[in-house]
């Protein structure tokens, strides 16, 4: 079920509800949630149910082993048998058309004839994310920062509707602890969840849509047929346009977990204030960055054996982070810059430490050349991210040097204030919103219904028929 | 994975950290001067806007529910909207929707015309809606170099194109996404898309083909033009009376949308080609898109001049025009072709169906690189 469509507006208005009436009764609350975020999911494809109730029964055996083995040698082997079977699941789903096509081709090429059985598996919607948080549940069990969950409590953990599609990724110790607890019924923190969702719908059914249709497509369907300001201004519109498509969902998730009382953790600080790639990557999806960092970047040896280690270590971590996104080379090469981009800053840090510098110069001329060139590297990996393969990368990268002096009718003056006008919002302060949020709060309820009631007709009115699903969906 | 819960070097990484150097930091407390509410208040409150934003935009939604497929979902949506609507209309409440331009009925399909490749003189152009002729910047696509004899369109240079107009479906698109950079980088071809999802011949009231078909051929003046649509074709033609899919008028009557079609294609002495649907991998569905290709191939064969029926049976099938996800391509290259909904073509599938049309516009004599 899509967020922005009148399906999901009458599903919410009954999770609310019953989120409510049964927030008294704990077992029957955990009953209604599960069968909820199960009718939410499997309005995609009731089949794909199936896959989310046996990655919870392997989350929830792998946890009850883990913890119930004795010694610290079986507590690792039945962490990494659950993480491997676990991992085995979204492989199978996600790599094994991918990885069976290029072993077939490779074997092909070499006359060794068929590697493997050629079956096309289809990618269950969410499968990456809910995943990555039965991993993050046992691994820490291991680590004893988590006691074993119920099964009931576990399967609403990792089902529960409003972060299940796309995140964000809610790690067991914040969000088990809130599915325990009664919530408080007459405190509910409305205006700022209702601003969350309306300026998450904003973003994703006004400007990504038009930017995408505007400029990101046109240019990146045929990119040799468009000028070099055009890819320029493709590249930094897709920059708009996926910030907002997934911030916007992120924003409506939060937003609408705050409305049941629950408190999802930020995903995303103004990514595109960033002044270097490590700055970018604690403010972009801020919950894979920190899953990255905890249950891939630290058994990897993290930054503690020296510095090759450290780029050795921060190059796996973000090409197998490109590779979550999907099984595609686009989605390697993304992650190799971001890797790059990470040890690059890394050696340069500690270089200017140890003489004597600050880590990152530092001066308000500096701070903005360091952004905009940020600004600019971060566009590159996201002409990857976007191509539907890498001639199509190479394709719209190669108007930069071969297609000026040509007319670019697509860069009009509203597609320039939409984009200069969403990478100018990043920088407006969290307090004035806070302030904004307070002072609707204070309004008459008739104020604050006409306020809703249009903003909803604003979005509704500007956004396309029918809106595109969140390119994390596919994810 | 690491042994230890805590690793030793937590303590060094974890203010140096490549990524967080925190854990993402839970909203601001509650610490603030925002007001809270009961969820009662808040379910009202939500209720209320909820229903002023749909009294606002009820005609709106009233004719998105008209245009959508026949069914149950239909028919609730209009039983729901068609009064609210009506109270919206004599309140005159939709004039604020109207006057932002986006009234009633102005929403439409996702898509539209692109056009790729060399206009005269040779230079590439590219971009959204362009109109041919008076302004060459916007992708102008009628010769202008002067000459008293018509150049060949079957003998196409960069000086003077040959002008193809692709139009279809969300397939057609899947195909023409492949199709117009294909045309296009050959540097004698200029390639117009027009491609809109979930439309097709049997709804023109959701989406009319012909009139958008007419508009094209006038803005484009394509010498070719490439059809595919049909994936949304087996279902009911709106009446009065109604005309079900199953019922035996079906097919007369989509014979003679799509001769229509093909003849308004052809209106302007474009040669056509209409590329048939490939296997489906729903054993229905599938059924239904060889009723369909069964009329185009009769049609295709009826019109006059003939129309080329392409068939994709088995470039994007198994040798026996059944489904399959993969194929092996000229260079004997593994290649899915399908995307996991057993419905659409992925970019490789459009590929494969993109060298098939440009092959076949060679055997027609078009001399295409």
């Amino acid at each position: 079920m899509l967020f922005p469509t009148t399906d999901f507006a009458i599903f919410f208005a009954i999770a609310f509800t019953v989120n409510w009436l049964l927030n008294p009764y704990a077992g029957w609350w955990k009953l209604s949630m599960l069968g909820l975020s199960y009718v939410f999911y499997g309005w995609v494809g009731w089949s794909y149910c199936l896959l989310l109730l046996l990655t919870t029964s392997v989350t929830y055996v792998g946890g009850a082993w883990v913890n119930a083995s004795s010694t610290e040698r079986g507590r690792r082997i039945a962490m990494g048998v659950s993480v491997g079977a676990l991992l085995a699941i979204l492989g199978w789903f996600k790599y094994y058309g991918f990885v069976s096509v290029n072993l077939d081709n490779l074997t092909h090429a070499l006359d060794l004839g068929r590697a493997v059985p050629l079956l096309q598996v289809g990618l269950p919607i969410a499968i990456s994310f809910f995943t990555f948080m039965a991993i993050s549940y046992v691994v820490d069990i291991y680590r004893r920062e988590l006691q074993p969950a119920r099964p009931l409590d576990l399967a609403v953990y990792i089902s529960f509707f409003p972060h299940l599609l796309a995140g964000p990724i809610v790690r067991g110790g914040e969000l088990l602890p809130q599915i325990r607890r009664r919530r408080d019924p007459n405190s509910i923190d409305y205006s700022r969840a209702f601003w969350l969702i309306l300026a998450g719908l904003f973003k994703k059914v006004v400007i990504s849509s038009y930017v995408a249709s505007a400029i990101v497509t046109p240019v990146f369907t045929s990119p040799t047929q468009h000028s070099a300001p055009e890819a320029i201004f493709a590249a930094w519109g897709y920059a708009v346009q996926i910030y907002c498509d997934f911030s916007g969902y992120t924003d409506i998730a939060i937003g609408l977990a705050m409305l049941l009382g629950f408190r999802f953790p930020q995903n995303f600080d103004a990514p595109y204030t960033a002044r270097n790639l490590q700055d970018f990557w604690r403010r972009w999806h801020m919950t894979l960055s920190r899953w990255l960092r905890d249950y891939l970047y630290i058994p990897l040896g993290g930054s503690a054996n020296g510095q090759a280690q450290t780029v050795r270590n921060i190059m796996i971590t973000m090409v197998l982070g490109g590779l979550w996104h999907g099984a595609a080379w686009t989605f390697v090469v993304w992650g190799a810059l971001q890797g790059v981009g990470q040890s690059f800053g890394h050696v340069r840090r500690k270089s200017r430490e140890r003489r004597g510098l600050p880590g990152v110069a530092e001066g308000p001329v500096r701070d903005w050349v360091q952004r905009f060139l940020t600004f600019q590297y971060v566009c590159l990996g996201w002409v990857f991210f976007n191509a539907t393969g890498m001639s199509q990368a190479f394709a719209v990268i190669g108007r930069l040097f071969s297609g000026w002096g040509e007319a670019s009718p697509l860069i009009t003056p509203l597609l320039i204030v939409t984009i200069v006008g969403t990478l100018a919002s990043q920088f407006v302060p969290p307090l004035r919103i806070d302030r904004l949020q307070a002072a609707f709060s204070r309004q008459k309820v008739a104020v604050q219904v006409g306020l809703l009631g249009f903003a909803l007709l604003g979005i509704t009115t500007f956004g396309p028929v029918g809106v595109a699903p969140f390119i994390y969906y596919r994810f | 994975m690491s042994d230890a819960p805590t690793p030793p070097h937590h303590v060094d990484w974890e203010p140096q950290s490549e990524f967080a150097s925190r854990a993402p930091a839970e909203l601001p407390p509650a610490a603030d001067d925002r007001e809270r509410a009961p969820w009662r208040h808040v379910l009202k409150l939500g209720a209320a806007a909820f229903a002023v934003w749909f009294l606002l935009y009820a005609p709106t939604l009233q004719h998105n529910a008209q245009v959508s497929p026949v069914g149950t979902r239909r028919t609730v949506s209009l039983d729901v909207t068609g009064p609210v609507a009506a109270v919206s209309r004599a309140l005159q409440l939709s004039h604020i929707v109207s006057i932002t331009g986006r009234g009633s009925g102005l929403g439409g399909p996702s898509g539209g015309l692109t056009v790729s490749g060399p206009r005269p003189g040779g230079q590439p152009v590219g971009g959204s809606l362009p109109k041919s002729g008076s302004n060459p910047k916007q992708g102008g696509t009628k010769p202008t170099t002067p000459t008293t004899v018509p150049p060949d369109p079957k003998e196409p240079t960069a000086a003077n194109p040959l002008r193809v107009l692709i139009v279809g479906d969300s397939i057609g698109i899947d195909l023409g996404d492949a199709l117009q950079p294909d045309l296009a980088q050959t540097g004698v071809v200029t390639a117009a898309l027009d491609g809109r999802v979930s439309t097709g011949l049997t709804r023109p009231d959701y989406f009319n083909w012909p009139a958008q078909l007419a508009a094209d051929l006038k803005s484009q003046n394509p010498q070719v033009v490439v059809i595919m649509i049909g994936a949304n074709d087996a279902q009911d033609f709106l009446g009065p009376p109604d005309t079900p899919y199953t019922s035996p008028q079906w097919n007369t009557l989509y014979a003679q949308r799509v001769a229509q079609f093909m003849q308004i294609a052809q209106s302007g002495g474009a040669t056509v080609v209409w590329v048939g649907m490939p296997p489906m991998q729903n054993p229905g569905l599938n059924a239904q898109m060889s009723d369909v290709d069964a009329v185009v191939q009769q049609q295709a064969v009826k019109t006059h001049p003939p129309v080329t029926y392409l068939s994709t049976a088995r470039s994007l099938g198994t040798a026996q025009g059944g489904y399959t996800a993969f194929v092996t391509n000229g260079a004997g290259q593994v290649v899915n072709v399908r995307t996991p909904d057993g419905t659409h073509l992925t970019p490789g599938g459009g590929q494969v169906a993109a060298q098939q049309v440009i092959a076949e516009l060679q055997t027609l004599g078009y001399k295409i690189p």
